[in-house]
């Protein structure tokens, strides 16, 4: 790694993707854009690629950046990028960390080299061990081995707070705000300006305005209420905590997964200002194309080791950065759709459906074998109105109907004797029980059926279970272990799975593949294929434009609660449906 | 009609007839409220001369607490029944709620109405002493009911039981019975009241003197809560501990009849047992003789009876008409007297 | 939900052959997986254990306790101790001891897993007891008093029920007004007074045995099967898990929250009904202020026994182990003739000691273990 560091300091030049979108005009470009998601769409499955997953990375990535790669030794990382595009002296070095827990070695070897003023892309699987790594940096775990470098001194963190003063600050997923504090309040959460032991309320107004004029936000007011912000305002006061504490190096956990698009726009528009002010920033994300957008210099890790380091953001194809997480190439493999059309039956009828303040006016249907996809922003009612045809919201007005009877509103019960799943947006909080067995989860809405005066069968219910286990081919395979144990493209599974086993007839996914990997959404998609094959009608909320596309049949646009278009999928592309969520809406959700 | 149909119909109706039931035993269940005796209060008329005779209106304050016990309640209702025999008492009553606190609070509502005497059986003595200094500097006589304020000037008068007497009369009955069956080396227990309140203490204090005084010693002792159920639960435990027993004594007669009721359970017969405070249940088992139950010492309730009667006079500035003094005196502690199956009916009427 | 599976069984039937991605060699190999997996999954199991080994050995932890107890016992009272049929007799009343809390924790900890409180079952059983000793209701006899005593211990759990699944109160809040009110009513009917039960049957169910065991024993270990049938084997104490664990996951999965909160209450009411007259038949009588505190006693013994608090876990078990530790400490500070204060002290201390125990050795141990399998493998 010493030889990249030392490497071209002439080109280390200003950081913003503006100048690096100038400087990236090399051979690698063409490729990037031929691996765009949109273009993957309707591809088939990679035979060989995914035949071949089982082969060492090395043996896959024999692209064009072979020659520069050093021979895999194992923990070693492959490649050493040149440093075009990187800044600064090296803040971070990271050297064979290693992370175990029971039964886990959650990192295994980890290297990573971090410098001032770029922005440092983590990428890697669920499960890869960016989590730990962000923990460990963060000061929540200490590494078994290896050794840390924090600005040129060896560090080990006892506890968060030691890492926040020495300069890392961490915003995770799950921003850590208290709803109930004013902005000022949770950006020095834990370090008030004091005074005699009076904080200093007025001192720390100012300061906050600050760092939020710095920011970019100065017109977010430091005493408002932190549960009076929008997610993207949040996310702004989180950054300004990091900031009150001097950070040099911020850590985001995909910090864009709760943004809609004109937030995550935001959202980098903020990140250049940090780093031109030569902060550090480690980004993690899921999204290849935000990747590309903010990233200097990419890491990627697999099964807690460092398969790659420091390759350019902007210009590693997209099939190698794939391969490198995966062991495949191609991210999104949609199943194709069946070439004849039988049109199914009608299955759900909605007419006009409302609620104040969420959607109006919403009417759809969707056909038996049907895949109906919902697009639009967060924000635009879409998981709102999923949830009401659902009856787990109360409609104020309209109907909603399966094979033309009315269901009674806000019943869920109603609707799932009707025939309808739902696959909530929130895994964890909202379909769930972590603790319980997978079989337990699978069965969660079916264990009445097997069950005999009262008493559950609970080999019958391993049996049901391990079908679909088998089924959705879950990993691991043992229907005994805690559901909480699985990776999230794992629990999707059991969640859908679940459904499979009653009579559902219609499935409402919201958000099926947030925070699954790349290779556990190709098999979801595959399932959810598969069931429409067999008749089940299938209604679709994604936030991801080209999973809509490349796996409904129809397409529904959602912006401010309305339905602004409905067309068959092949009739629409990726930038109409984009023009058509964002019309409008750019200044919906900014902070005020 | 189908078959399902006359099925749920037959089943509406059986319900019917439960709920039915149930409304009959659930709403014929009448409140059991008793009216104290009237041997408890000492009726005007029948006195002649003296105190009885009507004299300057007086309005009495009176607090206690939320009786949650027996005795309590008997104390309320007598004070109560007292003061309605005289013709020349107002009688004010506040609730004392459920702690101290609760009944300062009370209190001071109370001495907002300038009442011309408070008689108090407080929560806690120490804990309203403050409260009695208060009164008493307003000019208002405050007669204190049992428990005792710590401060003599907090009270114009005491009046109050003798729990050190209780246990001493308790022990002393132990000691004659066991000397009179000639029985060397007795095991002694002691199921006592709440430990935490000081009249308890007294009361094991006295009991364990007196024995000590004949070298005898309490073998176990058992706290329970004045409840019967918990009285169930410490004497099952004592008899748990000691296998063989020649003499008990219980402090409290309510929480007796859990008491007797483990001594049933656990069909232990072979010794004898002494009770507390002087229920009307146990003077009746007494009398009747067919429990382990043979003797009580009394601590009675009637003293709140007497506390209204004195207050009467404190407020008209009269003495006791049979004493040489011209004012009520300022301690007045009640004896304890040993129930037994001999005097039983005596007290039959002072039970609660 | 259930109706015609007929429907979903070719649907079922027609889903699994080809699963959805890749490798046709790597289907068969979970299918080849699945299929040696299948095989000793059924008979591994015991019916016994239910699904959790940490509650298993949760329970062992809690037995091991019991045993330390009675060697304490043991250490401190040889004379007792070396008499068999004094320790069997002993052994007979820590259980009849623990009977009354007993029953009322089954219904406590399925309140807890389901994830809510209880606090107001101390003041249902005084309620319930006092209820059904009035002059009135002891007129109708046994039967009527016992009637008496389910149905006002159900009808309160309803209220609180009620009030905490349609009414949107914090269970914390409706029990603990419960616990006030129940507590105040039976003060109210009673007058104050302790009601003394002069039904023979009734007291008789507190001193009968049959073939030498205590029918309070028989009743508290119907109540416990019960319970763990109800909990490990039904489809009620399935819907319990889901609503204390996950109760937005167990909505959307089509299951009634709303009425099974409310069942768990009144189901909580009911097992404090029985309770009331176990305690009115141990105390030949009852009174407003009679099952002081058991509402901590039965929390404390379902924590304990490994209940957690914010619901989704627990077994009856453990809940039972709980009771019966508490009853051996009281048994063993009363055959010791020491104080309730120091008892009292000590059962603080075992409540956060068993609780520090769980963590310790199921959490940190386990994962210290864990590390060295995996760091020698």
């Amino acid at each position: 790694m010493s030889a990249a560091d030392d490497r071209d300091p002439t080109a280390t030049g200003p950081t913003t993707p503006d100048h690096r979108g100038e400087a990236a005009t090399n051979d690698h470009h063409d490729d990037r854009a031929a691996d765009q998601p949109t273009a993957g769409r309707h591809a088939a499955p990679d035979q060989e690629a995914a035949a071949d997953r089982q082969v060492a990375p090395e043996h896959e990535a024999a692209g064009r950046h072979a020659a520069e790669r050093a021979p895999d030794g194992g923990a070693r990382p492959l490649v050493e990028a040149p440093a075009d595009t990187v800044a600064g002296e090296v803040v971070l070095r990271l050297t064979d960390v290693v992370k175990t827990f029971p039964g886990v070695r959650a990192l295994d070897g980890v290297q990573l080299e971090v410098r001032a003023g770029e922005v440092h892309c983590l990428l890697g699987q669920n499960g890869a061990g960016k989590s730990t790594l962000i923990k460990v940096l963060a000061g929540v775990h200490r590494p078994d081995s290896g050794e840390v470098m924090w600005r040129g001194e060896p560090a080990a963190f006892a506890n968060p707070q030691a890492a926040m003063r020495a300069g890392i600050a961490t915003i995770y997923q799950e921003l850590d705000l208290v709803d109930d504090l004013s902005v000022a309040e949770n950006a020095f959460l834990g370090h008030e300006p004091r005074r005699l032991g009076f904080v200093r309320r007025g001192h720390m107004a100012r300061r906050t305005r600050g760092i939020l004029a710095r920011l970019g936000h100065g017109e977010i007011p430091p005493g408002r209420l932190v549960r009076h912000l929008p997610a993207a305002g949040k996310q702004v006061v989180s950054m300004a905590r990091a900031l009150s504490h001097e950070a040099r190096l911020i850590i985001m956990d995909e910090p864009s997964a709760v943004l809609a698009h004109d937030e995550v726009d935001n959202l980098f528009r903020i990140i250049r200002e940090l780093t031109a002010q030569g902060i550090a920033v480690i980004y993690i994300s899921h999204r290849l194309e935000e990747i590309r957008e903010i990233g200097d210099r990419v890491t990627v890790l697999k099964d807690g080791r460092t398969t790659a380091a420091n390759l350019p953001a902007r210009d590693t194809p997209t099939r190698d950065l794939v391969s490198r997480m995966t062991g495949r190439s191609i991210e999104y493999v949609f199943p194709d759709r069946p070439v004849d059309e039988p049109a199914g039956e009608e299955l759900l009828t909605v007419d006009g459906l409302t609620r104040a303040g969420e959607f109006a006016d919403v009417s759809l249907n969707v056909r038996a074998g049907e895949i109906v996809g919902i697009a639009g922003l967060v924000g635009s009612g879409r998981s709102e109105l999923l949830e009401t045809i659902y009856g787990a919201r109360r409609a104020e007005s309209g109907t909603v109907r399966m094979d033309g009877r009315a269901l009674r509103a806000g019943s869920v019960g109603a609707a799932v004797k009707a025939g309808m799943g739902m696959a909530p947006e929130e895994r964890k909080s909202q379909a769930l029980l972590l603790g319980e067995p997978i079989y337990r989860n699978v069965t969660l809405a079916t264990f009445g059926r097997y069950s005999r005066l009262g008493f559950t069968n609970a080999g019958r219910e391993r049996d049901e279970a391990g079908r679909i286990a088998d089924n959705l081919e879950l990993r691991p395979r043992d229907v005994r272990r805690a559901v909480g144990t699985l990776s999230g493209g794992n629990q999707q599974k059991v969640v859908v799975g679940r459904w499979l086993l009653g009579d559902t007839r219609l499935l409402l996914l919201d958000e099926p593949t947030r925070g699954v990997d790349v290779g556990a959404r190709a098999e979801l998609y595959q399932v959810i294929r598969q069931l429409a094959a067999r008749g089940v009608g299938v209604l679709l909320v994604s936030s991801e434009v080209p999973e809509v596309l490349g796996l409904a049949d129809r397409v529904l646009v959602m912006r401010e609660g309305r339905v602004v278009r409905e067309a068959p999928a092949d009739e629409l592309d990726e930038n109409t449906v984009l023009d058509l969520v964002m019309a409008g809406s750019l200044m919906e959700g900014a902070p005020a | 009609m189908t078959s399902h149909g006359r099925d749920l119909s037959r089943r509406r109706l059986l319900f019917g007839g439960a709920a039915l039931g149930a409304g009959a035993l659930l709403v014929g269940c009448t409140s059991n409220e008793e009216k104290p005796t009237e041997a408890q209060t000492k009726a005007a008329a029948n006195e002649s001369g003296g105190n009885s005779e009507p004299g300057k209106k007086v309005t009495i304050g009176f607090s206690a607490p939320a009786a949650d016990h027996g005795w309590i309640a008997a104390i309320t209702n007598n004070a109560k029944a007292q003061a309605g025999a005289y013709s020349d008492v107002e009688f004010k009553s506040v609730e004392a709620g459920a702690d101290a606190a609760a009944q300062r609070a009370a209190l001071s509502t109370l001495l907002s109405q300038k009442p011309d005497v408070i008689v108090l059986l407080p929560h806690d003595g120490k804990e309203l002493n403050a409260f009695g200094l208060e009164a008493m500097k307003a000019g208002i006589p405050v007669v204190n009911l049992d428990r005792a304020f710590p401060d003599a000037k907090a009270y114009r008068l005491q009046i109050k039981g003798d729990n050190y007497g209780m246990g001493v009369a308790a022990a002393t009955f132990i000691v004659e019975q066991l000397k009179a069956k000639g029985v060397s080396n007795p095991v002694i227990g002691e199921i006592a009241g709440i430990d935490s309140l000081e009249l308890t203490q007294e009361r094991s204090k006295g009991f364990a003197d007196t024995l000590a005084q004949n070298g005898l010693k309490v073998a176990n002792r058992r706290a329970a809560e004045f409840t019967a159920d918990s009285g169930q639960q410490a004497a099952t435990g004592l008899f748990q501990a000691l296998p063989k027993i020649d003499a008990i004594w219980n402090h409290d007669d309510d929480q007796g009849i859990g008491v007797l009721a483990a001594v049933n359970q656990a069909n232990r017969k072979e010794f004898f047992m002494v009770g507390g405070a002087g229920s009307k249940k146990a003077m009746e088992d007494i009398q009747a003789d067919n429990t382990v139950l043979k003797a009580t010492v009394t601590y009675s309730p009637s003293m709140a009876s007497s506390a209204i009667s004195l207050a009467r006079l404190i407020g008209q500035g009269r003495g006791m008409s049979d004493l040489v003094e011209l004012q009520v005196p300022k301690e007045i502690v009640l004896a304890s007297e040993t129930i037994t199956k001999e005097n039983a009916s005596d007290y039959l009427k002072l039970g609660f | 939900m259930t109706t015609d599976s007929t429907k979903a069984a070719p649907d079922r039937a027609a889903l699994p052959a080809q699963s959805p991605p890749v490798d046709p060699a790597q289907t068969e190999a979970a299918a080849g997986h699945a299929a040696t997996a299948k095989a000793p999954n059924r008979g591994r199991i015991p019916f016994w254990s239910g699904e959790g080994g940490e509650g298993a050995r949760r329970n062992l932890g809690l037995l091991a306790t019991l045993v330390v107890l009675v060697v304490i016992g043991i250490a401190t009272r040889p004379d007792l101790y070396g008499n068999a049929s004094w320790v069997w007799g002993n052994t007979l009343t820590i259980l009849k001891l623990a009977s009354v809390v007993g029953v009322v924790t089954v219904g406590m900890t399925f309140v807890i897993i389901g994830g809510g409180i209880d606090l107001s079952v101390g003041a249902i059983v005084a309620l319930a007891g006092v209820w059904c000793t009035t002059v009135a209701t002891q007129s109708y006899g046994a039967g009527g008093m016992i009637f008496s005593a389910l149905v006002v211990g159900l009808a309160v759990g309803v209220v609180n029920g009620l009030l905490i699944s349609y009414g949107k109160l914090v269970p914390f809040i409706a029990t603990l007004a419960m616990m006030v009110a129940a507590r105040g009513l039976a003060a109210e009917i009673s007058d104050k007074q302790t009601q003394v039960s002069d039904n023979q049957f009734i007291n008789g169910i507190a001193s009968t045995s049959l073939l030498g065991i205590p029918l309070l024993v028989y009743i508290l270990a119907a109540v416990v099967i019960a319970g763990w049938v109800l909990l490990n084997r039904t489809t009620f104490g399935r819907r319990t898990v889901a609503v204390g664990g996950n109760a937005e996951a167990a909505r959307l999965a089509g299951i009634n929250v709303r009425l099974h909160t409310l069942l768990l209450y009144a189901l909580s009411g009911l097992c404090c009904g029985i309770a009331a007259i176990m305690l009115t038949a141990q105390a030949n009588s009852a009174q407003a202020a009679m099952a002081n505190l058991y509402e901590l006693d039965a929390i404390a013994a379902a924590i304990i026994g490994g209940t957690l608090l914010s619901g989704g876990r627990g077994t009856i078990v453990g809940s039972l182990l709980g009771v019966i530790i508490f009853s051996t400490i009281t048994n063993l500070f009363a055959i010791n003739g020491l104080s309730t204060e120091a008892q009292n002290m000590v059962k603080g201390g075992i409540i956060v000691a068993a609780v520090l125990i769980q963590q310790v050795q199921f959490g940190n141990l386990g994962t210290r273990f864990g590390r060295k399998r995996a760091s020698t493998a």
